[in-house]
């Protein structure tokens, strides 16, 4: 029973992880198309800009967090302006250009030697929680909060605010929104600022169970195209549910079978959802597309 | 690299080396090949050490190879162009292996830093008197995916099955990873007491932290490089308490035993300055430090710089140095044991609140027992 348990808590924690991970990279690609292969680097830039404000500027926790935030929406605005706007509509041209853009973050983080142990965040909540026979850090609980209540507040922004109705506006049918006086340029610049954001939520979040460490940057790319392909781009619930498949499996299959097997599992649904249901488990577009 | 500089700059203020009538200084060059990063493929590492053999021809080089991958890939390489190398790092077996397979092609490389099979043999001592002392009877290894960590766990599998241990499981990690959590629900559900990491990479040191955060009754016994050094306490938020940590060599820590130690970290300090000498890595500088001196007591006894009679006199070092005795075996192997005035020696230290590395192996240089915490054993 306790093992079950163990697995349940534990996978819980990573589908929030998992979630929060994804969030900024599927917003971004699912309101407004573009393919921000930037994220991992992002994720990344705001995880060191953080640790800069609180470990060495020492601001408190809450404002350094924000500070993060904050200027990964900035590099958002600059990387639509300057890397991707050159080449929109391009599909291909934006995922090389974006990569390229991220890559670039992380190798420069490299080569200033950001590589120690000292790149770490203190958790948000510290102490531990018993739940039933198995203990969990209270930070892991606060990463689930955070990861339910952001999917919820995306939700509501999609469907009730100007803003969001004209980012879904823009995603459905481009034509008809400029036709309605839904500008492009700014639509797309909020949407690649938004998933920045995002993408600093998580870090700011999911970071302190770690290090700051450059591997994580792609492999944060690696699991929000994960999520995202098996979740599909349309609605919030298919990103959640995606996020708890795939949370639930790596951490059975790496208790059962061994660590090694989590990335395993992200390529092979990749590969699956694509082969089987290209929209994902809960989006219709590409069926729409060929019906059309 | 700061170990290395520091011996040269003493030889040179000493008047350099003597190399038959004339004094020479020595000059470090160098080169990164990134090896320790994760992702980095074997053949860069390969040109990298190629273009320091052709475009800055070093009489000799030492630290060489960090991983043990690209080490047996570079001992071709080394032989091929005859200068003598001490690596300090690199920790596979195989390397003995391939010099006694050939002795005179590898007759140039010889190893400074502890061997795998030492390590896991100190390693296994601890372990068998804490399970005696303490009734622990599961054990559990956690170890990056690289050579030397897995030829080290591999031993030790088997040493603690025949010792009688029950092995909850053996978790390979790749360089890089920092979600160790599944070893962590192993640990819990597997009963584990006794928890054995073996990493080298900066990230390991989040095991800890996970492990702390879970409340598991385990006591830490192995090696976490980012976890010897003094300002680890700090860096994990007390997370490293209880762990009984090993130090690859002397180096990063004073040891009354071993004079020269103690020499090293006052002289590291004052050249770098205490914070640096605080974050001492547990493997590389003792031996790195002593390597210099090794080399340069060669050139002077060969009267040469012609790398067969330089090596040859390598080969007949027997001097003490920051890590105790310093003799190559017959596979160009420095002899690890428990007695610095007979070999050289490697140190377990344990974490006590409020930060200090108490030395509890080998014997001889202890301060102070093993303690298990509490609820681990009897």
């Amino acid at each position: 029973m306790t093992e079950v348990l163990s697995v349940l808590l534990y996978g819980l924690v990573q589908a929030a992880i998992l979630l929060l991970v994804a969030l900024g990279f599927s917003v971004t690609f699912g309101l407004s198309g573009i393919p921000n292969f930037a994220h991992g680097g992002v994720y990344i830039l705001s995880g060191f800009v953080c640790w800069y404000l609180l470990r060495q500027l020492a601001w408190p926790h809450l404002l350094a967090a924000a500070g993060g935030v904050a200027v990964a929406a900035v590099v958002g605005v600059l990387l639509y302006w300057l890397v991707i706007r050159p080449v929109r509509r391009l599909v291909l041209a934006e995922v090389i250009a974006t990569f390229a853009a991220g890559v670039a973050m992380l190798e420069l983080f490299r080569w200033m030697g950001l590589v120690t142990y000292d790149f770490n965040l203190p958790p948000v909540v510290a102490g531990s929680v018993t739940l039933g026979e198995v203990t969990v850090d209270a930070h892991r609980l606060a990463v689930v909060a955070a990861a339910a209540g952001l999917g919820l507040l995306l939700w509501w922004f999609g469907r009730a605010t100007r803003t969001g109705l004209a980012l879904r506006a823009m995603a459905q049918e481009e034509y008809t929104a400029l036709s309605l006086g839904v500008r492009e340029d700014v639509v797309a610049t909020v949407s690649v600022a938004l998933g920045s954001a995002l993408a600093a939520v998580a870090a700011v979040l999911v970071l302190p169970l770690g290090l700051i460490s450059i591997n994580l940057g792609y492999d944060a790319m690696l699991v929000a195209l994960a999520v995202t392909v098996v979740g599909g781009t349309e609605r919030t619930a298919g990103l959640v549910l995606a996020a708890l498949l795939l949370g639930m499996t790596t951490v059975a299959a790496s208790v059962v079978l061994g660590p090694h097997w989590s990335e395993v599992i992200y390529l092979a649904a990749i590969v699956a959802v694509l082969a089987v249901r290209p929209s994902g488990i809960l989006g219709r577009l590409k069926e729409l597309e060929e019906r059309v | 690299m700061r170990a290395v500089q520091l011996a040269v700059d003493e030889i040179n203020a000493r008047g350099g080396v003597r190399v038959g009538a004339v004094r020479r200084p020595l000059q470090v060059v160098s080169i990164d090949t990134r090896e320790h990063e994760p992702g980095i493929p074997i053949h860069d590492a390969l040109a990298a050490l190629e273009k320091l053999l052709t475009e800055r021809r070093p009489h000799a080089i030492v630290v060489g190879a960090f991983r043990s991958e690209v080490l047996l890939a570079a001992m071709d390489v080394v032989a091929r162009y005859r200068v003598p190398y001490v690596v300090t790092i690199a920790m596979t077996p195989a390397f003995e292996a391939r010099i006694a397979s050939d002795p005179v092609k590898y007759r140039y490389l010889f190893r400074m830093g502890l061997q795998s099979e030492y390590f896991a043999g100190n390693l296994a001592r601890v372990l068998g008197y804490i399970k005696s002392r303490h009734g622990v009877s599961r054990i559990q290894f956690v170890h990056q995916d690289v050579l030397w960590a897995k030829a080290t766990v591999g031993f030790l599998e088997v040493w603690a099955r025949q010792a009688g241990w029950t092995v909850v499981s053996s978790d390979a990690y790749p360089t890089g990873a920092t979600d160790f959590s599944a070893s962590v629900l192993r640990a819990r559900t597997g009963r584990t007491q006794i928890l054995v990491p073996v990493f080298d990479m900066p990230q390991s040191g989040v095991l800890l932290k996970q492990v702390k955060g879970a409340q598991l009754p385990v006591a830490v016994v192995g090696f976490i490089s980012p976890a010897v050094p003094a300002t680890a306490w700090q860096a994990f938020e007390g997370a490293v308490d209880g762990m009984v940590q090993f130090v690859a060599e002397p180096g990063p820590l004073a040891v009354r035993v071993l004079p020269k130690s103690v020499h090293f970290n006052r002289a590291y300090g004052q050249k770098y300055g205490e914070e640096a000498r605080l974050r001492l890595s547990g493997h590389g500088p003792g031996p790195s430090y002593d390597a210099v001196y090794v080399v340069a007591a060669a050139i002077e006894r060969a009267g040469t710089l012609d790398p067969d009679r330089v090596a040859e006199e390598i080969r007949k070092t027997d001097t003490e140095g920051v890590i105790g005795r310093i003799r190559f075996n017959e596979k160009h192997q420095v002899v690890y044991g428990g007695l610095p005035s007979e070999t050289a020696i490697s140190l377990a230290f344990q974490w006590r609140a409020p930060g200090r590395r108490v030395v509890v192996f080998p014997e001889l240089a202890a301060e102070d027992e093993i303690r298990l915490p509490a609820g681990v054993g009897r």
